[in-house]
């Protein structure tokens, strides 16, 4: 049917001007692009986002009130579950955390080791990150490669400790067993495969035309901002810092590796993205520097099964792949902690999505959701 | 500044407001009176030696045996790259401290944690809801040591299990 403009309703004579109403609208928990169970609080205007009111706390644990009532090697298992997606990270902090508060001297080998699974797990990890991400934005085909990828890192840790998603791979004082003797060249193998792989996302993605108007300017943090909400990791550095914990506060034996710290320029949406592929790039850099100089050796210090820390306090932190995670623990001499309090980088960043998705449409809000990483296990804890 | 450059430069500029504590692995610790935390916040901000940009962590703790509860703040300076660890320590009926969500914005959330889990309340707080509990939560404050909940089992301690 073809509408002509004399067509057209006139407002009846006398009639109100057309008025337009703010409205909410719930989206989630269970929501395909909220990456697990968040519930976003969106007051609208029309398309365009008024506001944005997180709801966590649907997979709150308890896992503060859990490790008081564990002795220090028994709550490995549930640093684990504290970040699924980077469980080796998530173990290397409460390692580093126990090993300062204690004064536990690491043997080499068991450094290096831990550092090439960090690494390894960061680059799955913001693997997961490209596939989510992409898929968000409507590009499937990322998807199934990244997905692909990880598969292969997904193999190594499963020859290595037995698990394909929460490893328990760490223990205080060193690492649980050695890897299996072919793990070096196969790991050497994986890191020359993964560069061109990466230069292929990049040529999907960061100059695609589609992708550029999805991501470019979109869901700015600035600096100032950033700090004040205490986001960390690539958020913080695609607002322009350069801060990395592993180059700034080095752990483990980060000291001894040469890699580069990449940061964005406007704090855009692309640019978190744009990071994040670099770190996967400079994350291979390390493995295969760590590989090439792993030492011989113990692989675990000896801590006793009955481990009691000295009373006292730590706070420790480490570049976990989506910022900050800090464990602060206060011991009472006994062989369970007295209080943990878990920082982690999700819960921070999360807290600062209601300013860059402000005035945007709802689409762009599932992009800047996608490019903060969030994991909401690691929020609600 | 180093850990004993910021100490004395803690101590110079706070003078009795605030008490030394044992050092947390390296990061100077001080106890701060509730009623004097906004003061000193607001120097930790501004003082262009300390500059505290960054709240880190914040969380709450609870000693029943002295009857003290408390909230740590674990600060850190982007632009001065250095640590501080403050605490205010409170009795443990009505415990009540200012929000720092206006020198740190982090503190918002953090704070609503602290006040749901531990019990504490914090004085003009831009969004006192509850965060992580469910809504119908009654049954008291979860993280104090001696709450106890009907799934709540103590672990012995190791060595003395029956």
């Amino acid at each position: 049917m073809v509408v002509n403009s004399s067509d057209r309703v006139e407002p009846a004579p006398g009639g109100r001007e057309l008025e337009t109403q703010e409205f909410v609208v719930n989206m989630g928990p269970q929501h395909p692009s909220t990456h697990g169970v968040c519930r976003l609080i969106l007051t609208m205007d029309g398309e365009v986002l008024k506001k944005v009111v997180p709801d966590i706390g649907f997979l709150h644990r308890s896992i503060e009130k859990i490790a008081e009532n564990r002795t220090y090697h028994q709550f490995m298992v549930y640093t684990d579950r504290i970040d699924y997606v980077s469980s080796m990270n998530a173990n290397h902090a409460w390692c580093v955390a126990v090993e300062k508060l204690a004064g536990i001297e690491v043997p080499e080998r068991a450094e290096y080791l831990r550092v090439i699974m960090a690494e390894l797990n960061r680059i799955a990890s913001h693997l997961v990150f490209l596939a989510s991400f992409s898929i968000d934005l409507g590009a499937v085909t990322p998807f199934l490669y990244a997905f692909r990828e990880r598969e292969r890192i997904v193999d190594l840790f499963e020859m290595t400790c037995g698990q394909r998603l929460t490893y328990n791979y760490m223990r205080i004082g060193g690492v649980s067993r050695d890897v299996p003797k072919d793990f070096v060249s196969e790991t050497k193998k994986f890191c020359s495969y993964l560069y061109p792989r990466v230069d292929e996302y990049e040529a999907i993605l960061t100059e695609n035309p589609i992708f550029l108007g999805r991501t470019k300017g979109i869901g700015i943090l600035d600096l100032p901002t950033a700090i004040n909400y205490s986001v960390s990791g690539p958020p913080l550095r695609g607002s322009g810092l350069k801060w990395d914990i592993r180059k700034d506060e080095p752990y483990s034996a980060y000291d001894v590796f040469d890699f580069d710290i990449p940061t964005g320029e406007n704090g855009d949406t692309w640019d978190r993205y744009k990071v994040r592929i670099e770190e996967m790039r400079q994350s291979a850099r390390i493995i295969e520097q760590a590989l090439e100089g792993l030492p011989e050796g113990e692989i675990k210090a000896k801590v006793p099964a009955r481990f009691r820390p000295p009373k006292g306090e730590v706070f420790a932190r480490i570049e976990a792949p989506r910022g900050e995670m800090a464990y602060f623990i206060v011991s009472d001499g006994s062989t369970k902690p007295y209080r943990v309090k878990i920082r982690t980088a999700s819960f921070c960043n999360l807290q600062a999505l209601p300013v860059m998705a402000k005035d945007l449409k709802i689409a762009d809000l599932v992009a800047i959701f996608g490019s903060l990483d969030i994991i909401l296990p690691e929020v609600d804890r | 500044m180093t850990a004993e450059e910021l100490t004395s430069k803690i101590k110079a500029t706070f003078a009795e407001k605030v008490e030394e504590l044992p050092a947390v692995t390296g990061i100077p610790a001080f106890r701060v009176k509730a009623e004097h935390l906004e003061e000193i916040c607001t120097t930790l901000v501004s003082d262009p030696e300390l500059k505290f940009d960054n709240l880190s962590c914040l969380g709450g703790i609870d000693y029943p045996e002295t009857n003290e509860i408390g909230v740590v703040y674990c600060l850190f300076s982007f632009a001065k790259r250095h640590h501080l660890n403050l605490r205010v320590m409170m009795p443990r009926e009505n415990p009540e401290v200012i929000s720092v969500s206006e020198f740190w914005v982090a503190a918002n959330w953090f704070e609503r944690e602290t006040a749901e889990l531990f019990g504490i309340k914090f004085k003009d707080h831009p969004d006192p809801r509850p965060l992580l509990l469910i809504e119908e939560w009654d049954e008291g404050y979860p993280m104090r040591r001696d709450w106890e909940g009907k799934d709540f089992i103590r672990m012995p301690e190791v060595g003395q299990e029956k």
